[in-house]
């Protein structure tokens, strides 16, 4: 269970995340809306580390991040994995090289990354098949990318999978594939997944609750058909763009 | 009166933001040194950069270190006009040694290494592929400042030490097909410099200034901010700290000379 409590952070001299409650029960997939800006993506880079808040904890079953020292950060972030924004491949490696990363480094340095059978297996998993382990990043298409970086992100089977903007940069077609690609990694690892995106359709999708933020602080949470329900002006006006563009595309 | 406190103000961020970022350098430069007990993490990488950074970037430096022989040729036989020839001869290897060789392969180096480095770790620092590394559970100061900065290290000993020999040997050539000299008069002039000093210094300052450069180059591509207009300005940011940094290297090593003849 990953637990986040009063957490505050400023960036740039301005408030990003004011006060922010949640939790996040294992097994489940947690998404993290709202309008750019709001500091999801900040939130989620506290959960593994990659920010230290002003104010507030985080813990990861137990284990607090802003308060781990070296060994227990390395141990919260073997049980995370992290999609980035833009994959955040390594150029200079091979898809294989790119995936196998997911893995101890014990492992990487005795197992030739192409001939890896965990490789080959989260290369399977994202429905992508082994002839495009030799390739480097910049040999694959902006939708193959995100499915190397998810792949990478399963291949170490850690418990938590944190996904930031994975639709972003991809056309709505790409987007859906990658939606799906998501939510059958999550059927099929029992992970538990936190989910940031600005794409309502998307949350809706994916979550099974929802979390707005607005302001740096949570405005709404619940289930999907409880914020569909809400009657918070703030969230129906997030929502209701997005549902009747919904309505026209189907 | 609001003119001076905003003024005084500004200084004291300024001096912040200073000690700050001297701060990180200095908590990067620990976590190197510390690194550096972990050589299984790091060597092989340490020979892809000993690779890149070394025989690349030879021929730029062959090229620089025979002018740089040839110049201090002709200027030692055109002003020394009052001394015995020889001394052309040792006023080469000296110039060569002592300051030349080192600081001026340094400086190609700067720009071609230095920023080099400084762009890469930029890309992968506004690209999240450094915190991708870290949350892969991976340390980037393992895995991309070590290897560069050993490679640095190595690579500019015999860089320095084929721009010696190149110079000496320009300037061998220049006295002898531009100055009324023979090459006698060129071996005795090189043969009466006490060298052995020099040549300890030369070798201090190649590995002091190789160390500078790769680690210049690194802490700055650690600190990019903001597209690919931030990688850009991180690239010549790279070059300017490091020539910066080479000078006032320079300027304190300079009494090393003394120590070591």
């Amino acid at each position: 269970m990953i637990e986040i409590r009063g957490l505050r952070k400023t960036l740039n001299e301005k408030r990003v995340l004011d006060g922010v409650d949640l939790d996040i029960h294992e097994g489940t997939s947690l998404v993290i809306m709202g309008p750019s800006g709001t500091g999801k993506s900040v939130l989620l880079k506290h959960i593994v580390g990659l920010f230290d808040p002003d104010e507030g904890d985080i813990c990861v079953e137990g284990m607090s991040v802003p308060k781990a020292n070296g060994k227990q950060i390395r141990e919260i972030r073997s049980k995370i994995s992290y999609v980035f924004q833009n994959s955040a491949l390594f150029d200079s490696m091979t898809a294989a090289q790119n995936i196998q990363l997911g893995l101890p480094a014990e492992h990487c340095r005795k197992v030739y990354a192409l001939d890896d059978p965990l490789v080959l297996e989260a290369v399977s998993m994202v429905n992508m098949g082994p002839e495009v382990l030799p390739l480097l990043p910049s040999e694959l298409s902006g939708g193959m990318q995100k499915r190397v970086a998810i792949a990478r992100a399963i291949v170490g089977r850690q418990k938590y999978i944190l996904f930031d903007v994975p639709t972003t940069g991809l056309a709505p077609v790409n987007a859906n594939v990658i939606n799906r690609l998501i939510a059958q990694v999550q059927r099929e690892t029992g992970s538990t997944s936190i989910i940031v995106t600005h794409d309502v359709g998307s949350a809706f999708f994916l979550g099974d609750r929802i979390v707005l933020l607005s302001g740096g602080k949570v405005r709404a949470s619940g289930t999907p058909g409880e914020l569909r329900n809400s009657e918070d002006p703030v969230v129906q006006e997030f929502l209701h763009p997005k549902l009747e563009e919904e309505t026209v595309g189907e | 009166m609001t003119s001076v406190s905003a003024g005084v103000r500004a200084l004291g961020q300024r001096g912040l933001k200073a000690t700050r970022y001297f701060g990180s350098a200095g908590v990067m430069a620990c976590a190197t040194v510390y690194a550096l007990a972990r050589p299984r993490e790091w060597r092989r990488e340490a020979f892809v950069q000993a690779k890149a950074i070394g025989i690349d970037s030879l021929p730029l430096v062959l090229f620089v270190g025979a002018l740089s022989g040839s110049i201090l040729a002709q200027q030692a036989g055109y002003q020394f006009t009052d001394l015995p020839m020889w001394i052309v001869g040792q006023a080469v290897i000296a110039g060569m040694l002592t300051e030349l060789a080192p600081l001026l392969s340094a400086i190609i180096m700067a720009g071609r290494v230095g920023a080099g480095i400084g762009a890469e770790l930029g890309t992968m620092k506004v690209t999240d592929q450094i915190d991708a590394l870290r949350t892969l559970g991976r340390d980037p100061i393992v895995e991309l400042v070590v290897p560069r900065v050993v490679a640095g290290a190595v690579v500019m000993l015999p860089i320095v030490i084929f721009a010696n020999l190149i110079g000496v040997l320009s300037g061998w050539f220049t006295s002898i097909a531009l100055l009324p000299m023979t090459t006698a008069e060129y071996v005795r002039g090189v043969q009466s410099y006490n060298y052995e000093p020099a040549v300890i210094f030369t070798l201090i300052k190649a590995v002091c200034f190789g160390i500078t450069i790769t680690f210049t180059g690194c802490f700055v591509g650690f600190s990019a901010e903001g597209g690919a207009a931030g990688v850009g300005r991180t690239a010549r940011n790279t070059v300017v700290a490091i020539i910066v940094a080479l000078m006032v290297l320079d300027v304190v090593l300079a009494p090393i000379y003394k120590a070591v003849s």
